[in-house]
């Protein structure tokens, strides 16, 4: 970034300040680091070997994926992926779809009652009904215990619409008017025209949405209760508050031959590590992103 | 003479009216455009908005929120007499102002040293690492912190090994749990919120920066009267939201973090929301009632801080 050009001029000192902002930066990444090394390593250790060395980062004696092999014993995990991935490949697409035509048709806000409309999307941003009335419509509708209550609870996010109407508002207006004057059609001007020309910001934003999907599960918790449709985060959850509970009842019984904190362990990988795969991807596009949203704001 | 001004006047409206629909016929392809949107936010913002007139109303389940006979205030009577709820709203202030103080500056100090690191490679590494865990849910991060913070977890087993202290219990001691949700938030979030200065940042003129270099200014001096001064829109900005956002916040992080041991210190107005409409018995004219209170209160926190901003002379939020 352009952080660098600025220093150019003095870079050929290397103070002592340096050292002192490198190692303050470095701690904190170590710390942030720790835990993910901790846990990744519990996942693949025995029960023996947590117990017996004083500070396990990473199990050397005995690594094993039992822990593994026990977890995708639990019925739950497939349950867990299916509901997940059913409301990524479903509610993603919803979310594009609503989040696009909707930037684009707004672009230009000079046709009647589009403004109003604007600025009542804008004060969904101020003020909003909270989870009462949602639960309550989503009864009225019928969708509880249904996918589709969670599908349609989360449908434009606003922030993510004001990202993709700016970029949109920045391409030449010469293009769409060129277009019209040929005879095409709104719809079509987006999906041939406007779309391809805005594929980084697409990117960034179908990515947003992929992650909250992935790690939706308030709403989950609200409007599903059926045990067979559980999205993979309240897996996790259940199965790390589960464990707690026993742990905290058996401290005094007899020891249960699994090793809960190692199962545990794999749960937060499996649900971890599909955002890892994706994250160097993400990482590609979130600044562009995030610094459109910044000027807006 | 009136009469004839007045057909004019007719006349004007109708021109005008025939404009207007001209232009709505004109741009009829850009309404169905944004008629799904349109009507996703009528459906899922805008009636569970309406929908909060419930907080007047007594709830009868088989004539739905618009159906129910009305009954004044009598919901914020019985509000307003729930000692729980007065507690959240004390719980709720002190968790989100101890936020302001303590969780607020950190993004801001790391995007001022980040700026100040020279070496390009391990730049990038360390924003990697810093702004990852703000993609895992609050239910991963609480699970990594249950687990690393836990009796036999990696925190004890170092202070044990290192400075022989017996183990803490950091989850279950409700004078830990403010702390704890302060840590994890800037552990979680705050590389992230740094990228919003960073950005702010790199906007400011460099010549500036040259200047102060030839006037003999210090690293520091430079980082005080330029970058600072240079990213203070931004701060204001944020520094509005989150007041904004005092009454709320948090949910997520609070109810994953919270156990039965704490939830007497983490019962903030959202968990009380939770509480109150999905355990035990459910009067959702009650909760609608909390739930109109908290986005009222919110807003006005806003404005009242975009007012207070602009008046001090800086920018505000809605400028």
């Amino acid at each position: 970034m352009s952080a660098k050009s600025k220093h150019k001029y003095i870079r050929n000192r290397f103070e002592l300040m340096d050292v002192v902002i490198l190692i303050f930066l470095i701690i904190h990444a170590i710390v942030i680091i720790v835990p993910f090394i901790s846990v990744i390593g519990t996942s693949f250790a025995t029960q023996r070997e947590a117990a017996a060395s004083k500070l396990m980062l990473f199990p050397t004696k005995e690594p094993t994926i039992d822990n593994y092999y026990r977890l995708f014993q639990d019925p739950r995990i497939a349950i867990g992926y299916k509901t997940t991935s059913l409301i990524l490949l479903i509610g993603v697409p919803v979310n594009i779809f609503l989040t696009t035509s909707l930037a684009y048709g707004m672009t230009k806000t000079n046709y009647p009652g589009a403004k109003v409309i604007f600025y009542l999307i804008l004060l969904t941003m101020l003020f909003n009904g909270g989870i009462v009335p949602v639960y309550l419509l989503m009864m009225q509708l019928g969708l509880i215990d249904t996918l589709w209550s969670v599908i349609f609870a989360y449908g434009v996010n606003t922030f993510y619409f004001i990202i993709m109407r700016t970029y949109m508002i920045s391409l030449p207006d010469s293009l769409v008017e060129s277009a019209k004057i040929d005879g095409a059609g709104e719809w079509r001007i987006l999906f041939r025209i406007i779309l391809p020309l805005s594929k980084p910001i697409l990117a960034t934003v179908l990515l947003f949405f992929a992650v909250d999907r992935w790690n939706e599960w308030f709403n989950a918790m609200i409007f599903l209760r059926r045990k067979d449709l559980i999205p993979l985060q309240l897996v996790l959850r259940n199965i790390v508050m589960d464990a707690t509970i026993v742990g905290s009842l058996s401290i005094a019984g007899p020891r249960v031959p699994r090793f809960t904190e190692g199962i545990q362990c794999a749960t937060i990988m499996v649900t971890m590590v599909p955002v890892m795969c994706f994250f160097p991807f993400l990482q590609k596009y979130f600044v562009k992103g995030i610094m459109i949203g910044a000027i807006k704001a | 003479m009136a009469a004839l001004v007045r057909n004019e006047k007719k006349l004007h409206l109708k021109e005008r009216l025939t404009h207007t629909g001209k232009n709505i016929l004109l741009n009829k392809e850009k309404y169905f455009l944004i008629l799904p949107g349109v009507v996703w936010y009528a459906i899922f913002a805008y009636i569970p908005i309406f929908g909060l007139s419930l907080a007047f109303k007594k709830f009868i389940a088989k004539d739905g929120i618009f159906g129910s006979p009305w009954v004044g205030m009598i919901n914020f009577q019985n509000v307003f007499a729930d000692p729980a709820f007065a507690q959240s709203i004390l719980t709720t202030l002190r968790i989100n102002a101890g936020r302001l103080i303590f969780v607020f500056p950190f993004p801001i100090l790391f995007a001022l040293l980040f700026n100040e690191v020279r070496i390009g490679r391990s730049k990038k590494v360390l924003q990697s690492i810093f702004t990852f865990p703000h993609f895992l849910s609050w239910v991963i991060v609480a699970s990594i912190m249950i687990n690393i913070l836990g009796q036999q977890g990696l925190v004890n087993s170092f202070l044990k090994a290192v400075f022989g202290i017996q183990s803490i219990k950091f989850l279950g001691t409700p004078s830990y749990f403010q702390p704890l949700v302060y840590i994890t938030d800037i552990w979680k979030s705050a590389g992230w919120s740094a990228i919003i200065y960073m950005a702010a940042i790199s906007g400011i003129d460099t010549e500036q920066y040259e200047a102060a270099e030839i006037d003999g200014s210090s690293r520091f001096q430079r980082m005080w009267y330029i970058t600072l001064p240079g990213i203070r829109p931004t701060i204001v900005v944020l520094f509005i939201l989150a007041v904004g956002n005092l009454m709320s916040g948090g949910f997520e992080q609070i109810f994953n973090l919270s156990n039965a041991a704490t939830w007497k210190v983490a019962e903030t107005l959202d968990m009380y929301i939770y509480r109150i409409t999905f355990r035990g018995s459910v009067d959702f004219s009650f909760s609608a009632a909390v739930s109109l209170f908290r986005s009222v209160i919110n807003l006005v926190l806003l404005l009242a801080a975009d007012r207070v901003s602009r008046r001090i002379g800086g920018s505000g939020l809605l400028a």
